[in-house]
């Protein structure tokens, strides 16, 4: 009951029409920052946070949260309609969402990233709001090793994510966990593979490897066809750009699948919501039918990683908001914001803070409804983009690459990498090199080597603290049955094939 | 009449005195760039922000500051932006004790913070030791016979192998001959969660963001890395008084600003920062985050440089990290 009533004062605060308008403006912005790729929601957050201080800080703390959520909604659009992936979060949108847009579905991609996350956004919130204390003390019993084990489970779903050739998916993955090892070794305060420039010393931002190797590749290698028309086809009449009742059933259990896994992924301090999106995926195509369409633009692909980075909003905030701890960049910054306004973020807050919490609860229900309010309409207006002729729509694209990644810490080194990774997007694209192993060894690598010599200095380099830990053993459990399964699925056919040879 | 030139003499003099100190002032007139090496929201970013917004309310500059991010290279980027600012009275940047270590062991470090022009020392920040609240070590004593009886056992959780965290546990593992081992986190979240989930046994923690959890019953305190006690933490001993004789090494933040800057730019910061630390949002600022004054003058921080980076040299280097200059 305490519940109840906690929302209903959590309402009574966010319907006000100043944190109505609070709401509005944090998720228009929100939309606005997501949509711009390189421009994330943290230093969106920490650029507008002198001018809270004059504010109410839920007011405030309401308009900043809609920054963060915000920002999930409007990643999708530039991942599906130009292969750039607005924020890390939507790399893998752009496998099925960006195939749809070239089957002529753009809007419905749109259409079902935008319910996707409005979807997942409220069930992440409702967990918030009713589990959210035990949870948070679940997590933290998740240490190095279990963080570790729940890499190598991101990992193993390269074979998920494989195209044709699982040799050339593992090759992509390689070297992406090289270049997750380039910058300055935390442990050791020695710098790897930065060839005396110091600009790699922070490592490589995956924003610029993704845009590289998604935006650029494509471009790069649809010029070669040289077409003169538009790129994409796309409908005529509102009622095709929205998604058919036929996709939207195929995509329910990827809602659900999104909400769950991004809410618990997010729970945990230190995975984050590209690992939630790319779990999620993986799981999708393991449990789907028809897995072998994945990665040909099947909706179900948009709708579970967009689920999962938004639910993932959600469990993000159940450490920072009933332990006082971040999780992620973004909140670390809000919690900033919330010691700077004179309160006490811990796991006090919601006992005695009670209007910020509740109204921020609500205020997470109304935006998420002003969130696909705002989004719904603008998805004709989108897919009006792709009717843009190849010679404008192609510069267009680069420019937008060159200024996301260029606005991500204004280096002219980082936009000379940008072209390195576009060159090798394009080699790997002729060469038929899956790219989203890439990402994926890219993102987990630096994660994982650190989970790994942070679980053996802990049991002093006993590795069996890997599996004698029973939530970590379980998790290396499933990732081996991820990856020997199609094994035993090609052993099978090979027994099959003989016998029928046999016989 | 003898005593009338005299007069005449001095008037003249102070006159003359008092044109070209005129002549000589620097004013800024176009606003004042102030570089940081974080993004939005990092540590030295909020503290420029902040600074900005009491210049600019007390009215103490007659321009804006306008704050810059140069993330990049671990600090390397903001560094060599200020060196190439070369004689330019407009720029100055804000400093971290990064400035000072991170040189010492990069390679690919251009400049230090010695080729740049030192303005003033702004604040020391204090940190505390802390445990979790079930922990059977109720003083620093007690953690370190602790550590003493199985070497190597007990585990501290910390930022990289350089950070402040980790130069105190070196220096009180030398005094103490004892030994734990530390295990580094990127993020201060995960910190303080591998502590409470109990998978580390102690950690050096700011005072400010300890407080929270002390409050709640999860952490304990159980010594202060400070020169004085803490305002919040009356009833808690200083590492000294635990009986812990070792140097101070402070977190410190202050300005710095381009190399061969005219002495009268020079001047001109020196007076404008000696002003923004005698407002009352700044002195609250300080109270609040538990935050120690650390004003020194030009002069002054040019030796503390020097001291600094010789004895973080000697600790690190004991402490088995490879330094390169």
């Amino acid at each position: 009951m305490d519940v109840l009533a906690g929302l209903l004062q959590g309402f009574a605060v966010a319907l006000t029409p100043s944190n109505l308008l609070w709401c509005f403006v944090g998720c228009f912005l929100g939309t606005i920052v997501g949509v711009m790729p390189g421009l994330g929601p943290a230093s969106t957050i920490a650029m507008l946070l002198p001018l809270t201080f004059q504010m109410d800080p839920t007011s405030a703390m309401i308009m900043l949260a809609g920054i963060y959520y915000g920002a999930k909604y409007g990643g999708s659009t530039t991942s599906i309609l130009l292969n750039v992936p607005g924020e890390s979060a939507s790399v893998v949108t752009c496998l099925d969402g960006y195939q749809m847009a070239k089957r002529g579905r753009a809007g419905a991609a749109l259409g079902i990233a935008a319910i996707a996350s409005f979807v997942a956004g409220t069930v992440g919130v409702i967990a918030l709001m009713l589990i959210a204390p035990p949870l948070a003390k679940m997590a933290l019993s998740f240490s190095s090793p279990e963080y570790f084990a729940l890499m190598v489970l991101g990992l193993a779903m390269v074979v998920l994510l494989a195209g044709a050739s699982l040799v050339k998916a593992l090759l992509a993955m390689l070297l992406g966990l090289w270049l997750a090892s380039i910058g300055t070794d935390l442990f050791t305060a020695g710098s790897r593979f930065t060839f005396g420039h110091s600009e790699l010393l922070d490592g490589i931002d995956f924003v610029i490897v993704a845009i590289g190797v998604f935006a650029l590749g494509e471009v790069l290698g649809s010029m070669e066809t040289r077409e003169d028309a538009q790129v994409l086809p796309v409908p005529k009449g509102l009622r095709n750009l929205l998604p058919t009742l036929a996709e939207l059933k195929a995509c329910r259990f990827a809602f659900l699948n999104g909400s769950v896994v991004g809410f618990f992924i997010g729970i945990l301090p230190g995975a984050g919501s590209t690992i939630a999106s790319f779990i999620a995926y993986g799981i999708e195509k393991a449990v789907s039918k028809h897995p072998e369409k994945f990665g040909t633009g099947i909706p179900e692909g948009v709708a579970a990683p967009e689920g999962a980075n938004n639910s993932e909003t959600g469990g993000a905030l159940v450490p920072m908001l009933t332990l006082g701890i971040p999780g992620s960049s973004t909140t670390a910054i809000l919690l900033a914001a919330l010691v700077l306004w004179g309160l006490k973020p811990g796991p006090l807050m919601i006992q005695e803070s009670p209007t910020l919490f509740w109204g921020l609860v609500a205020s997470m229900y109304v935006g998420n409804i002003i969130l696909l309010i705002l989004n719904i309409p603008l998805i004709p207006l989108f897919a009006q983009i792709l009717k843009l002729p190849v010679y404008v729509l192609y510069p267009a694209i680069f420019g937008i690459s060159v200024v996301g990644v260029y606005s991500v810490a204004g280096s002219l080194f980082d936009v000379t990498l940008l072209v390195v990774f576009g060159l090798l997007g394009y080699l790997m694209r002729r060469l038929d090199y899956p790219a989203a192993p890439l990402i994926l060894g890219l993102v987990l690598g630096d994660s994982m080597e650190r989970a790994l010599r942070q679980s053996l200095m802990m049991s002093q380099g006993e590795l069996s603290i890997l599996v004698s830990r029973p939530i970590s053993a379980i998790m290396l459990g499933l990732a081996a049955l991820i990856l020997v399964l199609p094994l035993l699925r090609r052993v099978n056919a090979w027994r099959v094939k003989a016998l029928a040879e046999n016989g | 009449m003898h005593r009338h030139l005299k007069t005449l003499c001095a008037v003249a003099i102070a006159g003359l005195a008092a044109t070209t100190g005129y002549a000589a002032e620097y004013k800024p007139t176009r606003p004042i760039e102030v570089v940081v090496h974080t993004g939005p929201g990092g540590g030295a970013d909020v503290l420029a922000r902040f600074i900005a917004q009491v210049v600019e309310k007390d009215k103490l500059a007659p321009v804006r500051m306008q704050v810059v991010n140069k993330p990049g290279g671990g600090g390397l980027t903001a560094m060599s932006y200020v060196v190439e600012k070369k004689g330019e009275a407009n720029t100055i940047a804000v400093f971290t004790g990064n400035w000072l270590t991170n040189p010492l062991m990069q390679q690919e470090a251009k400049y230090t913070v010695k080729d740049m022009t030192p303005i003033v020392r702004l604040v020391l920040e204090p940190a505390v030791i802390a445990v979790k609240a079930d922990a059977p070590y109720k003083t620093l004593r007690e953690f370190i016979e602790a550590a003493k009886k199985s070497p190597g056992k007990l585990k501290q959780s910390g930022g990289s192998v350089t950070s402040r965290d980790n130069v105190v546990r070196m220096l009180l593992m030398k005094t103490s001959a004892a030994n734990w081992s530390f295990i580094s986190f990127p993020g201060g979240g995960e910190r303080i969660a591998a502590l409470l989930g109990g998978h580390v046994d102690m950690m050096v923690i700011e005072p400010q963001e300890a407080g929270e959890h002390i409050r709640s019953g999860n952490m304990r305190v159980i010594a202060q890395v400070a020169e004085r006690r803490l305002h919040g933490y009356p009833n808690v001993p200083t590492l000294k008084e635990a009986g812990y004789e070792i140097p101070n090494i402070p977190q410190v933040r202050g300005v710095v600003a381009p190399p061969g800057m005219p002495p009268e730019a020079v001047a001109y910061y020196e007076d404008l920062f000696g002003r923004v630390v005698r407002t009352a949002a700044w002195k609250k600022y300080l109270e609040d985050q538990q935050f120690e004054d650390g004003f020194q003058k030009s002069g002054e921080l040019s030796k503390f440089f020097d001291e600094y980076a010789n004895r973080m040299r000697t600790i690190l280097q004991e402490g088995g990290v490879k330094t390169v200059r």
